[in-house]
């Protein structure tokens, strides 16, 4: 074990680790991960990136992973992504996933990255995430809400020609973060039916268009509705002058309900992830440029609603003034998707606050890593907008198990 | 609008193009560096000598670094910028309700390419 197997790329920190991962998977090429939290007080994988690791390993077949004694280090060996598939992790073609309620990750943090491996199944990709950790609010961690994953993140899968008709993301039970942040009570469904043998690649280096319109939804849980209200009355005072055309939808539900452990109580439930906050999606006139933004009360709470529908619509004006044609959220799931595709040279306008994080040059660098081609970076000529165009040139890794399209 | 010209000349693509697969730079370094950070000198002067220091430094801010997918802003510093006219002037021209005649411009510059 000392000596590092030369087949294994090796990394090091949590950082990024689900794209290293879905990459591993995607080009399979076995990964070392090492120093995860290796100075934290907790050392060693946290709870929702074992989950994920699970996730993983019951959608693919003959995947492995085994890890030190401490938890900071672990190899995965990739295996092949089936899909779900009854008797392979999957029961009537749904794969469950179970979430500890010890998780403080939104629950868009697993679906993101499951996303972008699920078109390249064998079969249709259903999972069903449960549990005491399912968290479908933002969370204070940085995640987006799963509005924000439906409205933000599946509709950039329409231009990679992947039929976005066939794909759903069902909030059953919404939930905020729980006490501490952690775990919540949701269920969501992801159903993604659309797999294709090579994804194509794609074209958005135009001007990004204008924002037309502004959509977004506004949920409560636990809390009373008139949140929503208030929430919206706020964002909407500063968004539209800007632009007419905002509708907010309103979601209110009632807090999930957990097993509390105490026997004492009646039911032996108590009531989880109450909280509210709020999703924003601006749409362009050019077709499939989104801008979003996403914030939710604190579990701590003490925040009002007014600030939060106020922090939301600030968030998104500056989402939209870095300009480009995908933002940071969906920056990772496109570049990818760009890079794993047909062999053809892509070319993607960004921000270039968006191309200046630590996160893109890190996923250039791991993209690197995988074997697929560095970027080309250079500057937008046509206009005065700072932008910077990223060709990325594909790799055609493509889906085995459909080898004739 | 004074503050992202004096920034553009820092700011140069190729510069970025340049330094974002140098494996002897962090990416958190290499956007200091882009940016033109005051702390350049001292930058230069790790990477020459103190690799090692550096490393551990870097464990340290990975500790807490986890990946975020909605970065910490500061939300009194966006709201009294987004109050300023002319920053709200500025981001009008990315909405659909900036007047018509920049529109046909802009759309004829895109079409030529």
């Amino acid at each position: 074990m000392s000596a590092p197997d030369p087949k294994f790329l090796s990394f090091t920190s949590q950082k990024s680790l689900t794209a290293r991962l879905i990459l591993s998977t995607l080009t399979g090429k076995p990964i070392r991960v090492s120093q995860i939290r290796s100075t934290s007080t907790t050392p060693g994988l946290a709870p929702h990136e074992v989950s994920f690791l699970r996730l993983l390993d019951s959608i693919t077949n003959g995947s492995r992973a085994t890890f030190s004694h401490t938890g900071t280090m672990f190899h995965y060996e990739p295996g092949l992504i089936m899909g779900s598939i009854d008797g392979q992790g999957a029961i009537g073609e749904v794969t469950d996933c179970s979430l500890p309620n010890t998780i403080t990750r939104g629950v868009s943090w697993f679906l993101t990255p499951l996303c972008i491996l699920a078109p390249f199944a064998k079969k249709p990709v259903n999972v069903r995430f449960s549990g005491e950790g399912v968290i479908t609010g933002a969370t204070e961690c940085g995640d987006v809400s799963v509005d924000t994953v439906r409205t933000a993140i599946l509709p950039l899968y329409e231009k990679f020609g992947i039929s976005t008709a066939k794909l759903e993301i069902r909030v059953l039970q919404r939930s905020c973060a729980g006490p501490g942040g952690k775990g919540g009570g949701g269920v969501v469904e992801l159903k993604f039916g659309s797999q294709v043998r090579l994804p194509k690649t794609l074209h958005l280096h135009r001007s990004p268009g204008r924002v037309r319109r502004i959509r977004g939804v506004a949920y409560c849980t636990g809390v009373s509705s008139s949140n929503n209200h208030r929430m919206i009355h706020v964002a909407r005072g500063i968004l539209n002058p800007l632009v007419a055309d905002v509708h907010i939808a309103t979601q209110y539900d009632q807090a999930p309900l957990v097993s509390s452990g105490d026997k004492n109580s009646k039911s032996g439930k108590k009531t989880t992830g109450i909280g509210f906050g709020i999703s924003l999606v601006a749409e362009s006139s050019v077709d499939g440029v989104l801008y979003s933004a996403d914030v939710a009360s604190p579990s701590r709470g003490g925040v009002t609603s007014e600030d939060i529908g106020k922090q939301c619509a600030y968030q998104l004006l500056e989402v939209i003034s870095q300009g480009g044609c995908v933002t940071k959220v969906g920056t990772e799931t496109v570049l990818v998707l760009m890079a794993m595709g047909s062999e053809d040279v892509g070319r993607l306008r960004l921000g270039r606050d968006v191309v200046g994080t630590e996160d893109a040059i890190g996923l250039a660098r791991d993209l690197q890593k995988f074997g697929a081609s560095s970027w080309g970076l250079r500057d937008v000529d046509e206009d005065d907008s700072g932008d910077i165009i990223v060709t990325v040139k594909g790799i055609a890794v493509g889906n085995v198990a459909r080898k004739i399209a | 609008a004074k503050g992202r010209n004096s920034r553009r000349r820092t700011y140069r693509t190729i510069d970025l193009a340049r330094m974002m697969y140098k494996d002897t730079m962090t990416p958190a370094d290499v956007l200091n560096k882009w940016r033109g950070a005051e702390d350049e000198e001292e930058n230069i002067e790790e990477d020459d000598e103190d690799i090692f220091f550096k490393k551990s430094n870097q464990e340290k801010s990975d500790e807490l670094a986890e990946d975020r997918a909605i970065p910490i802003l500061d939300y009194d510093e966006l709201e009294s910028k987004w109050s300023l006219e002319d920053n709200l002037e500025a981001l009008r021209r990315r909405f659909a309700t900036a007047d018509l005649l920049k529109e046909k411009i802009e759309d004829s510059g895109s079409d030529d390419e």
